[in-house]
């Protein structure tokens, strides 16, 4: 009776496994086939086995770039956005709690509301301000967008963290003789690496995932991100399944890898920025 | 404390807050007003803009385009919000109990939802072809044949799109109310159990009355992102065929940047913008409400 109820629980639980799983084994595998072999075989069970399809992914078709440019690109962007967010992100969560009065909840409550403007609203006033300053293809002046558009989240998850902090530590470090901003760098910043980690962990899996707005600001292939770019692959590789699976595959890896090794500590932060992608 | 250093710590404390503000200015503010001032424009993508009133609006009340992507966005908001709340409270119910390997499904659940939305668009796009697509062939060893185009006609291209927003976007659904039925408190069961309700009758009389509130709010923000959402559809169609597709940010999108007609792109994109802002609004005090 027992075993009947376990399995009757466990069965619904695993085929949902499966159907979350499955995908990215199928993905992968189908990197590694050619159009003969997925077309025989589309789930991958049977064909050559052709690596290559991974160099082909990495260095682009002739004459364009591959992911290989792609995740520079990338990393451009995150780079420029995590400098930016976290700077003036923790700049204002510890200071705009710090301010007097009744002006922190109204500082505090500009980035709550910050988290409901769609991107729907900002995609083309965006172009055109990018166009006139000639910022257009140029990852890092989308990161400096992508830092911007995530310090509600960051500040809301930051400002949680540093209202609990102890006033005793500061206290004491002013009797020491230091200033605020000291104590804020001095003492602050270092007590707080496992929130700012949380922080810089959502703005990478966002980074990473974003789309909309990345391709309107980035036009030329050769800057593009991997998020934005790997949808130029469907066209450039309609010719060759192999390649274009082969690059979902090189896409996944990096961000699943991240997520196995800190899953509690995004997962926490998601929870506590209520932010999806 | 003295006044002096009361006004100075204010006065850094001021001098360190702006930075983030002004960038909230930045990339929220301005560009919400520019956009109202290009939606009331008339502007190709080169040169100043040029006034034309109210024009771009009233065009848009004869656009059959428009009017069919505010029916699509609502079914596939509506499809994908219930969708994916009532699959994360199915999912999460047998979890906050704790059956055996809880710890791994909640990893394993969530990895749909860290890779790109795009790359995932990219992938069941190629798996719903007719002949090579993995889908079609599960359904032909099945018997229903390999040969299904799900992705030609708008009637059986929107409620694939749905099944994969909802694949791609569950992660999160999943975490919140999970959470929230964890903290249902263990009495409320123990009082149930001895009366002898088993566990599907606890699940609906006691678990999901105990979680509305967050149910509700989920459902809201749901529903407000996926109405944003923009890479499942253009990955999956590219909003077509036409625009049969197109829910509002791709036909915004496409407005703008493949058909070079910013003004109309801002009308549409200023009259969906409001009301995804109010709704975003109702949610925040919603949430408040919970919160209190």
């Amino acid at each position: 009776m027992k075993a009947l109820r376990g399995f009757l629980t466990q069965t619904p639980l695993a085929l949902w496994t499966a159907v979350a799983v499955v995908p990215f084994l199928l993905i992968a595998t189908l990197g590694f086939r050619d159009n003969t072999g997925i077309f025989a075989n589309p789930l991958g069970l049977g064909g050559d086995f052709l690596p290559e399809n991974f160099a082909t992914a990495w260095n682009g078709p002739v004459g364009s770039s591959g992911l290989q440019g792609m995740l520079l690109n990338s990393l451009s962007a995150f780079v420029v956005a995590l400098i930016l967010n976290l700077g003036l992100g923790s700049l204002g969560a510890f200071f705009g709690s710090r301010l007097p009065g009744r002006a922190k909840h109204v500082y505090l409550s500009f980035f709550v509301l910050g988290t409901v403007v769609p991107a729907v609203l900002l995609l083309v006033p965006l172009y055109r301000t990018f166009n006139s300053l000639n910022a257009l293809n140029s990852p890092w002046a989308l990161g400096v967008v992508y830092g911007l558009m995530t310090l509600p989240t960051t500040v809301i998850v930051l400002h949680g963290f540093f209202t609990a902090f102890p006033e005793e530590v500061i206290e004491a470090a002013k009797v020491d003789g230091l200033g605020e901003f000291a104590i804020f760098l001095r003492i602050v910043v270092p007590l707080s690496l496992g929130a700012l980690t949380t922080a810089g962990l959502l703005l990478a899996v966002w980074v990473w995932s974003e789309t909309q707005i990345g391709i309107v600001l980035l036009q030329n292939a050769d800057s593009q991100t991997a998020a934005v770019g790997i949808l130029g692959f469907k066209g450039r590789f309609t010719a060759q399944l192999g390649p274009l699976f082969a690059g979902l595959t090189i896409i996944a890896i990096p961000v699943i890898a991240l997520f196995l090794g800190f899953h509690r500590t995004i997962t926490k932060g998601i929870a506590l920025g209520g932010v999806s992608k | 404390m003295t006044t002096s250093t009361a006004t100075r710590k204010s006065r850094v404390a001021w001098i360190a807050a702006t930075p983030a503000l002004l960038g909230l200015l930045a990339v929220f503010v301005y560009p919400v007003l520019d956009g109202v001032r290009i939606s009331l424009s008339h502007w190709s993508g080169v040169g100043p803009l040029d006034w034309a009133g109210l024009d771009n609006y009233t065009a848009l009340l004869d656009d059959a385009d428009f009017r069919h992507s505010i029916l699509i966005t609502v079914a596939y908001s509506a499809g994908v919000s219930i969708g994916v709340v009532a699959l994360a409270c199915a999912l999460a119910a047998p979890i906050s109990r704790g059956v055996r390997g809880s710890g791994f499904y909640r990893v394993v659940w969530f990895l749909p939802s860290v890779v790109p939305t795009a790359a995932a668009g990219l992938f069941w796009s190629t798996a719903f072809q007719p002949g090579y697509g993995a889908v079609n062939s599960v359904l032909g060893f099945l018997g229903f044949g390999d040969q299904h185009a799900w992705l030609v006609t708008p009637e059986t291209a929107i409620p694939v799109i749905i099944v994969v927003a909802i694949w791609a976007n569950l992660g999160f659904a999943f975490l919140i109310v999970l959470g929230a039925m964890e903290q249902v408190p263990i009495s409320v069961y123990e009082a149930a159990g001895i009366d002898g309700a088993g566990p599907i009758r606890q699940f609906f009389s006691m678990t999901l009355p105990n979680i509305r509130p967050v149910l509700i709010l989920t459902l809201m923000l749901e529903a407000i992102w996926t109405a944003n959402d923009f890479s499942v559809v253009w990955a999956m169609t590219n909003g077509g065929p036409g625009s049969s597709t197109a829910t509002l940010p791709v036909l915004i999108y496409k407005e703008a940047f493949s058909f070079t007609d910013y003004g109309t792109a801002g009308a549409m994109a200023v009259l969906s913008g409001a009301v995804l802002l109010l709704l975003g609004l109702v949610g925040l005090r919603l949430s408040r409400g919970k919160e209190q």
